[in-house]
């Protein structure tokens, strides 16, 4: 086991990586840069090391600084938590060559999973279902046609490189297609700086249903369950749950068995996430594989009592998986709201500011987890989540009745600052929700063209 | 899907006029901000000494500077106040301070030496490479705030100089 761990992140994902890592009585190391020298969050930390000014290409993206850091307090191994440097199999690499271990897949797998066009010729390979649609990169309006014509329209194009929503373009006939082909490759090399854009079948009300997986590499894996996360403004999430509702208890089943028997079959090492889109009929198509924690993992870790960083760290130190399947029991449902500080009636606008009230809810099988005080300043450099409002019950009911009442405990204000609390409770209190009947439009019909007006 | 992607032609035209802005800025580029919805340029840049947040759209966040601080709660404060009439030497990066370049070379600065702006007074090492720390302006060297071969992190005082080609109150 490492003695000491770097954790090359910020804000909650940093807190709640370094708790579990105290829990284990591994020594922690926190980065942070000019615009987080905070002593409420670094007290989190057993040393910390300021590695940049505020911009993240200088500090949380700068791996050259994080590496030294790494290697100047002596940490083995370095935790990238999500986003960031958390996919980046240059990182990676430059860890191993210093001798660091990288928390995480190892940089080929990185690269190969984490190119949507080889990711998904693996997992068709693996036996995982996907979209009608073409595998390769369509090099040239004749090869998107055919694939588009075969695939049959609506059909969405999306970017190779891409990820977090960017970049996609829904087709709705084969007249529209040559402009938004062009678009579609203009904009990823715009973006990502590769215009490789592949198609596939678009499916404009389908559930976003995940799988957990967690392996040690040495042949042994087992699934976490499934989590939902169709609530969604423009692919960035908002509400998820677990396990994935309304779908048949054999759907269940062969979406999970599918999925491990196929990161089995890839050699997959460590915690990593399936994303499928499922339809009215159950049918589920592989999307694409995420090879870090993610946000969510707190889902999984209350309707399983696993705790997914223990497990992903003791993976990357070699350990043997003690789990097996039969350990794995799903209980009861969980519920994760994303408290954003954002304001819903204006496209979900970033709203940075002082935060003056912070009143956290708690009460039976709740848990926050948040960097974030009264007095915190939410800055305009990175992403705007402020906390993670995660509860559990036996039922669903019970679980969405009581994320209502934590929303409502939950009170953040300051001047100028909004947050997602009051869309949330809108999208738990509604028909179609309540009812697990919806899919991936939901958020477009309560906002439309992201202008939501509360109700009074 | 995405109805509010707005057409390339908006986006193309903006990121030009974003390049042209770029350009012109007092201080380097901090944050850039396109939004297309309502056409939209945002840019922050850096000032010379805090940074300040240029764009007038969002409400009034505070934006801590890019001022070094001691590193928070270890009790061990870098004790670099700046002074009136000095300057303190900051960190660029994380890596490890070395007063020389060679362990048997001479230090390329002791207390009391005069410096000019340009003057190398330290290296630091990152990744196996060596970056030349520099005087930004004439003075006279008063102290030494780190040890030879010591790491420093982003923003640690190295080096506090009595500004002024003369060394106005170095003694």
């Amino acid at each position: 086991m490492f003695g000491k761990v770097l954790i090359a992140n910020r804000g909650e994902i940093a807190v709640r990586v370094a708790r579990t890592l105290r829990e284990m009585g591994v020594r922690t190391v926190g980065v942070y840069s000019s615009a987080d020298a905070d002593p409420t969050v670094l007290r989190h930390f057993d040393e910390r090391v300021r590695i940049g000014p505020a911009a993240p290409a200088r500090s949380y993206l700068n791996a050259a600084a994080v590496v030294e850091a790494a290697l100047q307090t002596g940490a083995e191994a370095i935790h990238p938590g999500y986003g960031f440097l958390s996919e980046d199999p240059d990182f990676a690499e430059v860890c191993a060559e210093a001798g660091l271990t990288f928390i995480g897949p190892a940089p080929e797998q990185m690269a190969r999973l984490g190119d949507k066009s080889s990711a998904r010729r693996l997992f068709r390979d693996a036996g995982l279902p996907l979209l009608p649609g073409g595998v390769a990169p369509a090099a040239t309006i004749a090869q998107a046609r055919a694939v588009a014509g075969e695939a049959g329209y609506p059909v969405i194009i999306k970017a190779v490189a891409g990820g977090g929503g960017k970049g996609m373009r829904v087709v709705h006939g084969e007249p529209e297609l040559e402009d938004q082909y062009r678009l579609a490759r203009a904009s990823a090399r715009m973006v990502f700086g590769d215009d490789r854009v592949y198609l596939e079948r678009y499916l404009a009300t389908a559930r976003h249903v995940e799988v957990q997986v967690l392996c040690d590499g040495r042949g042994n894996g087992v699934h976490l369950g499934t989590r939902d996360c169709s609530v969604q403004r423009r692919h960035q999430k908002l509400i998820e749950e677990g396990p994935a509702p309304a779908l048949s208890p054999a759907t269940l089943e062969s979406i999970t068995e599918s999925s491990v028997a196929a990161v089995l079959q890839l050699g997959y090492a460590g915690v990593g996430t399936l994303e499928f889109l499922v339809d009215a009929d159950e049918k589920f198509y592989f999307m694409e594989i995420n090879t870090r924690i993610q946000v969510e993992h707190t889902v999984t870790e209350a309707i399983t009592g696993i705790d997914l960083i223990r497990e992903q760290v003791l993976a990357a130190a070699g350990q043997r998986l003690r789990l097996r399947q039969q350990d794995v029991t799903i209980r009861g449902v969980a519920i994760e709201c994303r408290v954003n500080g954002e304001d819903p009636a204006r496209n979900f606008a970033p709203t940075p500011g002082r935060i003056d009230v912070f009143h956290l809810p708690g009460g039976p099988f709740t848990r926050v987890d948040t960097h974030a005080y009264a007095g915190y300043v939410l800055g305009p450099h990175y992403d705007s989540l402020l906390a993670k409002a995660v509860v559990w019950a036996p039922d669903r009911e019970g679980a969405l009745d009581r994320m209502d009442r934590v929303l409502a405990e939950f009170e953040v204000t300051g001047p100028g600052v909004r947050t997602t609390i009051p869309f949330l409770r809108e999208v738990l209190a509604d028909d179609q929700f309540r009812k697990a009947e919806h899919g991936t439009g939901l958020v477009d019909r309560l906002a439309p063209d992201g202008r939501w007006t509360q109700r009074s | 899907m995405d109805p509010d992607t707005p057409p390339e032609a908006t986006l193309v035209a903006l990121s030009a006029q974003l390049s042209r802005i770029a350009k012109d800025l007092p201080g380097p580029l901090r944050r850039v901000r396109v939004h297309a919805g309502d056409t939209a340029v945002e840019v922050e840049w850096q000032e010379a000494t805090a940074a300040v947040a240029a764009a007038p759209a969002p409400p009034a966040a505070a934006v801590p500077p890019d001022t070094p601080a001691a590193r928070p709660a270890e009790g061990e404060p870098h004790a670099a106040v700046p002074v009136a009439g000095e300057a303190v030497l900051a960190s660029p990066m994380v890596g490890t301070f070395y007063r020389a370049s060679g362990p048997s070379e001479a230090p390329f600065v002791d207390v009391g030496d005069t410096v000019e702006e340009g003057h190398t007074v330290g290296v630091i090492e990152a990744m196996k490479l060596f970056n030349p720390i520099t005087a930004e302006m004439p003075g006279v060297i008063k102290e030494i705030l780190v040890r030879d071969a010591e790491p420093v992190e982003f923003g640690q005082p190295l080096i506090r100089i009595a500004v002024g080609a003369d060394g106005l109150g170095a003694g």
